[in-house]
């Protein structure tokens, strides 16, 4: 992460006493993803609606900053912006030269991430991973930023990957951190629904949204999420859909409303066992009488 | 016979009541009716009790009055003088005119219940609704709805006001005042006497029997505060002061309090030296020659006594009052509030300890050293990775072989270098799919479903919003007595519980129905959306009901 630059803001800045809002779009580029097993161009669609977000983003305001990611599966690493100056970006049919060099550095950066993977095996992105990286770059930010100026900070997950419960605890630890700092974090699925990411949009009071047709990715990016979220309270938006809080029982791995928790370690089971089995304590038979019959019923 | 000792105003004979013939009284009470020749009083209505009196028109061919009562029982009187129908009129005519003027005289008690009530309802608009909603639509009967449903609101009114205490500085805190040749000027207020007189119950005395009979209240007070009694600290005889024996049964007092002592181990109410420590730590015993004369010993015990007498005048009002909450014993002497004389001495000595233990050790200097040393457990975990894949379902992960994800590989970076060359713009998003996206989130679309309900609370006018807020308070405190009955033990209960169910009943056509119809009528939309809930909880309560009806009657 100490690769990247860190834009100079002294002169922008201190002038002006404005909000500064800062978008990390983190874009799943891991080639596992369905979608681009079936098709690699949607690829291409993807990046482009997300530079042409992101640069919808820069143009609200002049102060506003960006920085994306690619979440790999085995890395996660900020391609925009990048390592070293880009000084060479010329004006290209008449187009402002820092959308310019959005593109041109996030394509060349994201198109070297994707070579440096060599490797034949698949695996799941590491979405927790780089979100965890865009706190740690957000809160450098917050660091370093002038005394007296305003730093609205949100993440972006662009995704197709399907949800994995072995980044649970990572997840979680993450989405929480992001509530305490403010950070609010939106997720984008492109493929299929992300119930912890769901879960994580919940908490950090960002939206969630599942986009019916890939065709229209921008049009869905520019509608539900470039409007900051104190905006958004004033939109008609998409409502949040009810997030299914419910926990899997550590013992089958299913979805339960109730049922016991073991009071050492917190383990989740759909049936009571008097030995919990991830730390072995012993747990007295429930003397309820209600527990009797079914005991009977069961001999 | 009750008659012997009320005054007959006016005696009517020749009065019929429900086809027997009888004497009509108008007694200085009430009104009552006897049948002729016999001592029994067959009607009886107190005046408090009649609401109005009303007559039958002219013309009629019978000559009635009928009196009204409160409760909506009516008796009606029939006047048959033999003298023809001007006997009548004249008869009835006398009647209604005693009750004319009676009837308002009695009126005002029965007013002054309505004014309380009245003044209760319009200070508590919550109450008021619930009256509203409950009794002027005949769901509940005013009776029953005073009796019960507002039972907390007047309670609330008869709570006591809490007594105030004395304050142990209120005689110092009368500053007197110069003024100017030589003598002193006292400002006494009420608050102050009645401090006074809380603490010293002999002024008290004294106060009753000398004003105004002997002495003005002003004079009464120049004497009190020029007396030896309030300057006994100073040590002067004068024996011809009215308040010298106040002091002497105040004297007599603290003798008895000092006898029955002090259950505190740090107040030590006969000892007057002032003893201090020496260098080397031991109690000096010299006394000062000439020094601590019994002026000094003199205020101690003045100090002291009025402590005991403020702190006393608290503990008699304690008892006095129903709420007596702290276990003091009035008749004992208590400084610190603590023990009762009643107590054993090992629980005495217990309490003792537990006082010097409170005094000599201090939380912030306990030692931080014991804490420390207690060590953490450890958490031993069998199976750590499942422990921290947390409470996920099982997703099914579809692997790719690896030649295929080679392909898939070789397929993205073929699309990455199609970046490297300006391609010719084409249009990201196709009309077509703009469209499509824009009106799936436009409100309506496929992914803004539920934003309807949402907005509920938008498409719902005030008034119709402050009805629904109206019908549920009603029907929420209904709800409230109603499961209150459960389970139904005693017959009260029971008789209770079906009152209940019939008042359920009552609210659901009188309140519910015609709302949900008008809602039909205004707000079709939403129709039975809005009373959904409060239907749920009446059929729940229904549901309870015809199930106890079912049980019971096996």
């Amino acid at each position: 992460m100490n690769n990247i630059v860190l834009p100079d803001e002294t002169q922008t800045d201190s002038s002006s006493d404005d909000e500064t809002s800062l978008v990390v779009v983190i874009l799943d580029s891991n080639p596992g993803q369905k979608m681009l097993r079936d098709s690699p161009h949607v690829l291409t669609h993807c990046v482009d609606s997300i530079i042409a977000f992101a640069n919808s983003h820069l143009m609200q305001k002049a102060q506003n900053k960006l920085a994306i990611m690619a979440c790999h599966s085995k890395t996660s690493q900020f391609i925009y912006p990048g390592q070293g100056k880009h000084t060479d970006v010329r004006q290209v049919d008449g187009q402002y030269e820092v959308f310019t060099a959005v593109e041109k550095i996030t394509k060349k950066n994201l198109a070297k991430v994707l070579t440096a993977d060599s490797s034949t095996v698949t695996k799941e992105s590491l979405l927790a991973g780089a979100i965890a990286m865009a706190l740690c770059y957000i809160s450098r930010l917050q660091r370093t930023k002038p005394p007296g100026a305003t730093l609205n900070c949100r993440i972006l997950v662009v995704t197709g990957s399907s949800c994995s419960a072995s980044q649970y605890m990572n997840y979680m630890n993450v989405f929480f951190t992001a509530q305490k700092q403010n950070v609010v974090i939106d997720v984008c699925a492109l493929d299929q629904h992300l119930s912890l990411l769901q879960q994580g949009c919940d908490i950090t009071n960002g939206l969630y949204l599942k986009v019916p047709q890939l065709q229209g990715l921008l049009q869905y990016l520019l509608w539900v999420f470039l409007p900051e979220p104190p905006i958004r309270e004033k939109l008609v938006l998409p409502p949040p859909l009810k997030v299914d809080y419910r926990a899997a029982c550590f013992c089958h791995r299913q979805l339960i409303e109730i049922g016991y928790v073991c009071s050492v370690c917190l383990s989740i089971f759909c049936r009571f066992s008097p030995i919990c089995t991830t730390c072995h304590t012993v747990f007295k038979m429930p003397a309820l009488p209600a527990v009797k019959p079914k005991k009977k019923k069961k001999i | 016979m009750s008659t012997s000792m009320e005054d007959v105003l006016l005696q009517v004979s020749q009065v019929r009541y429900k086809k027997g013939d009888g004497t009509l009284f108008l007694m200085d009470q009430r009104l009552i009716w006897m049948v002729e020749n016999k001592d029994t009083v067959v009607v009886s209505h107190p005046y408090a009790d009649i609401k109005s009196q009303k007559i039958s028109p002219e013309g009629k061919a019978k000559v009635q009055l009928q009196v009204v009562l409160h409760n909506g029982v009516s008796s009606t009187f029939h006047f048959t003088n033999k003298t023809g129908i001007h006997g009548q009129l004249a008869d009835r005519d006398k009647v209604k005119e005693m009750l004319q003027t009676l009837l308002p005289k009695f009126k005002r008690k029965v007013d002054r219940e309505l004014e309380e009530k009245n003044k209760l309802l319009s200070s508590n608009p919550a109450l008021l609704q619930l009256y509203k909603d409950l009794v002027m639509t005949e769901v509940v009967t005013s009776e029953e709805f005073w009796s019960q449903h507002a039972q907390q609101y007047t309670e609330k009114q008869k709570q006591q006001p809490q007594e105030i205490g004395v304050s142990g500085a209120f005689l110092a805190d009368i500053k007197p005042q110069t003024d100017g040749c030589n003598g002193l000027k006292y400002n006494i207020t009420p608050d102050i006497i009645e401090c006074i007189f809380k603490t010293y119950p002999a002024v008290k005395k004294k106060y009753i029997d000398n004003v105004p009979s002997k002495l003005s209240e002003s004079q009464f007070w120049t004497k009190f505060f020029q007396s030896h009694y309030f300057h006994r600290d100073r040590k002067y005889a004068e024996s011809k002061d009215i308040f010298t024996e106040c002091g002497k049964i105040d004297d007599q007092e603290m003798k008895k309090d000092i006898q029955t002592g002090v259950d505190d181990p740090f107040v030590n109410l006969t000892e007057f030296e002032d003893k201090t420590l020496d260098e080397g730590y031991g109690t000096g015993s010299n006394q000062l020659p000439g020094h601590s004369g019994t002026v000094s010993q003199a205020m101690i015990k003045r100090f002291n006594q009025h402590s005991i007498m403020v702190l006393k005048s608290c503990t008699t009002k304690t008892t006095a009052t129903p709420a007596q909450q702290n276990g003091t014993d009035p008749n004992f002497s208590n400084i610190n509030g603590e023990n009762t004389s009643g107590e054993s001495t090992t629980s005495a000595a217990v309490g003792k300890r537990k006082r010097l233990l409170e005094k000599i050790t201090y939380d912030d200097l306990e030692d931080v050293e014991s804490k420390k040393n207690a060590t953490s457990v450890h958490l031993n975990l069998s199976k750590i990775e499942r422990y921290l894949h947390g409470p996920m379902p099982d997703s099914n992960t579809d692997y790719i072989n690896s030649s295929e994800a080679s392909s898939i590989l070789r397929g993205v970076i073929q699309e990455t270098r199609q970046w490297n060359s300006r391609y010719p713009a084409t249009s990201l998003v196709t009309p077509a799919a703009a469209v499509g996206a824009l009106g799936e989130l436009s409100p309506g679309g496929a992914l803004m479903r539920g934003f309807q309900e949402q907005s509920l609370a938008q498409l719902v006018p005030p008034d119709i919003e402050k009805e629904v807020r109206n019908l549920y308070l009603a029907l929420c405190e209904l709800l409230k007595h109603f499961w209150r009955c459960f389970p139904p033990t005693t017959s009260t209960t029971e008789v209770k519980l079906i009152k209940m169910h019939e008042a359920l009943n009552r609210f659901h056509t009188a309140k519910l129905k015609p709302f949900e119809d008008k809602l039909l009528r205004e707000l079709s939309p939403l129709s039975h959306h809005l009373t959904k809930h409060l239907n749920q909880l009446l059929n729940a309560a229904y549901q309870k009901f015809s199930n106890w009806q079912k049980i019971k009657s096996r």
